[in-house]
């Protein structure tokens, strides 16, 4: 978590005598990179956007006074399965919204405030559906609940199942439980806990406690989770596309409109209506979370008191169930890939690992080189940003720190049917090879990649880049020499952040496979469309393994990095 | 330290490199299908054998997902040629001028009814309309076997009922197109809105568990026993059977809808010499001996369908009228979706 390190008087290297020839690289570095990455971010963020944006206000997508028209909006309002997408859009993630963040809200305290055992396992466990495409849950779903899921059909003999509002419900929820668990954690491990202890020993009942400090402590905590979820929910595809049956969300209906009917325009109109709720809940969670850190206090680490057995034991199963939960999801995908005919045959095969598409294993290299350059050129760039918008003379941080966090507020699908509006054109070579991809990819989890490099920059101590600049250093060297080789734990995990978005997005790229170019995680939405069910689940299972590989790689790799650098780091994170 | 990050951006460059540089000798031929994805990996590699200096990059979407790709890509195609795409969807592509007519070598064996007069597609099979019925699930549930669209309004039959949406499958569109036709003989000189089929489709609503994606997840689905009867077509029937899932098939005896898969060169393919090499190909005999292994009629004449399959001849086809329903289609699909998406 950042914390504010008291900075240095800001004029201070004016004092020191410094070489000239430093200086100008500086004058003309820091300039340089900050107007690329706002180029950058123009071209491949803003650009497509306003294609989107002329498509559906525009006759013919024709930019001109007199074209400029409201038909589609008054089209889409006037459908009525058109304007239920909106509803269903909503009613789904608000419920998703509410159950996630209940849920995770009391296993994240059950975490930081009790004393149960297997904290480490707990917190590693509710992680996992981070490795794995946002499909995933709903292929278990499936087998578990479908219409010939084991559960229902088999155990319970009901004619119940799954598909629909529920289903896409239920999915959600295990989707979102990793991210509102970082944010619910992070706040709740910030509260002081002496205030709960303070209550309690002036003769506060638990239940007062709880509502009266533990709950108001935590409250920007839990408001910005919410809004991640609700966000996160709304723009999600691969779930509703799979569990939906014909309930349709905005997500799906975008996708409908253009594939089945050809009407970008009215798919351009509802990627707007779909931004406006996104962009709602992504400008909430943004003023809150601005909100949340400011509250935190650098003192708040004393030791959790023994909890009562009561409180230890109920939370403990609480907490082995969700766990038990999303490990089921895990070994249904898995076992599903394996056995024969789920659930009538389990005879173990290899079958569904010969996949019976064009792209196939060649799809799942490809998905893996691009996730390399994207981990790699991801984690980079934003450092870079980061550094030049943290730097002590920062030039136009405020234009680049808004182009930096918007693309969280862009839907993936919107930011794939965007790019083939806007770049489908003869002189941009790169459109139909993977760097369209890679490049997507980047920009659209650009935000969270700067956030978390400008709170590890915030770390560094500045009196260490203060004595590179009064040694000589310009900032080239400086950012060569000390933030990055000090920024390495956080390079690495950027990068691995970017990498495991790379090999499980589906909404970003949907659009933008073609021939040449097979994504492993857009295959699976293939298979399964196809009715290759159980080959869809072997797809995701690649897709866990590589990520869960890469995982262990990196954690030995930065533990290595960790402990030679973590001395000259003066906080600890 | 320093060594890292050097070694960091070699690896960078090294990517690079591997992006650019891949099969550069072969000729590059770029083909949009909707062929299923079983048949395509078997014909794929057949013609590997039998064009061997062409690189052929393929990629599969359905029946609308590929047309909308195309036409987002109209001014600047990515593909070269498109291959078994329903000649429904590829009529309509004609006014818009994004065929360019070619006669492939031995285009005067396929018969007249089979391909466009000026060369701009010809069909290279025909697939037709099939209900396929899980046994087990009719047995268990002591259902009685369906003969026609007529039978599939029985009551007992509520929720168990599967159907592609004809928006995105070209099996649901011409399931849909061949009701319109048969179950009104007026079809021609009223608007779809008003056509007597709708009727008949609104009370088949009431017993239809999903309307699903693609055309062949329907026989899939019913194989594994989630549905009882899924209205899907005859070739993912035959390789259902194959694998030893409880299934029969029956061919609806009101007449089965069928469609036309047509082959047809890109306007502004950027390898225009490969394409039609393909092309030639893709209507030979050889390709069509191939494809009769899975389709219930190839164009090409004298080549029998599969075994598991009745012979072409004597199954009874639903009239089909191409050119009423390529016009039609956008206001079909339209009262569609009016109708059955809530």
């Amino acid at each position: 978590m950042p914390m504010d390190t008291p900075t240095a008087e800001p004029d201070a290297p004016e004092t020191y005598a410094v070489p000239a020839g430093r200086l100008e690289t500086d004058r003309f570095v820091i300039p340089a990179v900050t107007i690329f990455i706002l180029l950058l971010l123009g071209f491949f963020m803003l650009f497509p956007l306003t294609s989107i944006l002329r498509l559906s206000f525009f006759k013919g997508g024709h930019f001109a006074l007199h074209n400029f028209t409201l038909i589609n909006f008054h089209k889409y309002f006037t459908t009525s399965y058109t304007l239920n997408a909106l509803w269903h859009s909503l009613y789904v993630s608000v419920a998703t919204t509410l159950i996630v963040t209940v849920v995770i809200f009391f296993f994240a305290y059950a975490l930081t405030r009790t004393t149960i055992p297997g904290k480490t396992f707990f917190r590693n466990l509710i992680m996992m559906p981070l490795v794995a495409p946002s499909i995933m849950q709903a292929l278990a779903l499936i087998y578990l609940f479908g219409r010939n899921g084991i559960v229902t059909a088999h155990l319970l003999h009901t004619n119940w199942n799954i598909y629909g509002p529920v289903g896409i419900i239920v999915s959600e929820v295990l989707y979102c439980l990793p991210h509102a668990f970082v944010i619910l954690f992070t706040t709740l491990s910030a509260v002081d806990i002496r205030l709960d202890e303070a209550a309690e020993s002036l003769g506060a009942s638990p239940f007062k406690v709880f509502t009266r400090i533990t709950l108001p402590s935590a409250k920007y905590g839990i408001f910005s989770a919410a809004a991640l979820t609700f966000n996160l929910t709304i723009t999600d595809f691969g779930n509703p596309v799979v569990i939906g049956g014909n309930y349709n969300v905005l997500a799906t209906e975008i996708y409908a409109q253009v594939t089945n009917l050809y009407r970008f325009d009215l798919g351009a109109t509802i990627s707007i209506i779909l931004l406006v709720p996104s962009l709602m809940a992504f400008m909430l969670n943004y003023y809150i979370s601005r909100k949340t850190f400011s509250m935190i206090s650098g003192a708040a680490k004393p030791v959790i008191p023994p909890s009562r057995p009561f409180k230890k034991s109920a939370f403990l199963s609480y907490c082995s169930l969700l766990s038990f939960s999303i490990i089921v999801v895990f070994a249904t995908v898995i076992i599903g890939s394996f056995v024969k005919t789920w659930p009538y045959d389990w005879t173990l095969t290899l079958a569904h690992y010969h996949f019976p598409s064009i792209g196939g294993y060649s799809a799942i290299w490809t998905s893996l080189w691009i996730a390399l350059v994207v981990g790699l050129g991801g984690a980079f760039i934003t450092l870079v940003a980061g550094y030049v918008m943290e730097t002590r003379r920062p030039f136009l941080k405020q234009p680049l720190y808004l182009l930096s966090v918007m693309p969280a507020a862009i839907p993936g699908l919107v930011m794939g049917l965007g790019y083939i509006l806007a770049f489908n054109k003869p002189y941009y070579v790169f459109y139909g090879t993977p760097w369209i991809v890679v490049i997507c990819v980047i920009i659209s989890n650009f935000t969270l990649g700067i956030l978390s490099n400008i709170s590890s920059l915030r770390n560094i101590d500045p009196s260490i880049e203060e004595a590179s600049i009064s040694l000589g250093g310009d900032s080239l060297r400086t950012f060569f020499k000390i933030i990055f080789p000090l920024s390495k734990v956080a390079f690495f995990q950027n990068f691995l952040y970017f990498f495991m978005r790379s090999m499980t997005t589906i909404s970003a790229v949907i659009f933008l496979v073609s021939a040449s170019v097979h994504l492993a995680a857009i295959e699976i939405i293939m298979l399964d469309n196809d009715g290759w069910t159980a080959s869809a689940n072997a797809m995701c299972t690649c897709i866990i393994a590589i990520v869960l590989v890469m995982l262990g790689i990196l954690h030995f790799v930065s533990k290595k990095i960790g402990r030679q650098t973590s001395s000259l780091v003066p906080v600890d994170a | 330290m320093m060594k890292k990050t050097a070694a960091l951006f070699v690896g960078i460059g090294l990517l690079a490199l591997l992006f650019a540089g891949s099969a550069m000798a072969k000729q590059k031929v770029v083909v949009y299908t909707s062929l299923e994805n079983e048949e395509i990996v078997d014909y794929l590699n057949f013609a590997k054998k039998e064009l061997p200096d062409l690189d052929i990059q393929a990629i599969r979407l359905s029946t609308g997902e590929l047309g909308a790709r195309m036409m987002a890509e109209k001014d600047n195609p990515q593909a070269d040629c498109i291959w078994g795409w329903a000649v429904t969807n590829m009529a309509g592509f004609v006014p818009k001028k994004m065929l360019k007519p070619y006669k492939p070598t031995g285009w005067d064996k396929i018969p007249a009814h089979f391909k466009d007069p000026k060369g701009y597609w010809t069909a290279m099979d025909l697939y037709a309309a099939a209900f396929v019925i899980n046994t087990k699930v009719i047995k268990a549930k002591n259902l009685p076997m369906p003969k026609g669209w007529k039978d599939l309004l029985n009551p007992a039959y509520k929720g168990l009922l599967i159907m592609p949406n004809p928006a995105s499958s070209g099996t649901g569109f011409l399931q849909v197109a061949s009701l319109l036709e048969m179950f009104d003989k007026q079809y021609k000189n009223k608007p779809v809105a008003q056509n007597k089929a709708w009727g008949f489709l609104d009370k088949l609503d009431k017993n239809m568990g999903q309307y699903i994606k693609s055309g062949s997840k329907p026989a899939k689905l019913t194989a594994a026993g989630e549905y009882a009867i899924g209205c899907s077509f005859a070739f993912v029937y035959s390789s259902l059977k194959k694998k030893g899932f409880p299934v029969v098939m029956v061919l609806p005896e009101e007449g089965a809808g069928y469609e036309l898969e047509a082959n047809a060169l890109l306007a502004g393919a950027k390898h225009e010499a490969a394409a039609k090499k393909f092309l030639n190909w893709a209507i030979s005999k050889s390709a069509m001996q191939r494809y009769a292994k899975f389709k219930l009629g190839v164009t090409y004449p004298g080549i029998p369908g599969p075994k598991d399959l009745p012979a072409l001849s004597s199954i009874k086809l639903a009239p089909m009228d191409f050119p009423w329903q390529s016009k039609n289609r956008p206001k079909i699909l339209e009262v569609w979706q009016q109708h059955f998406l809530k």
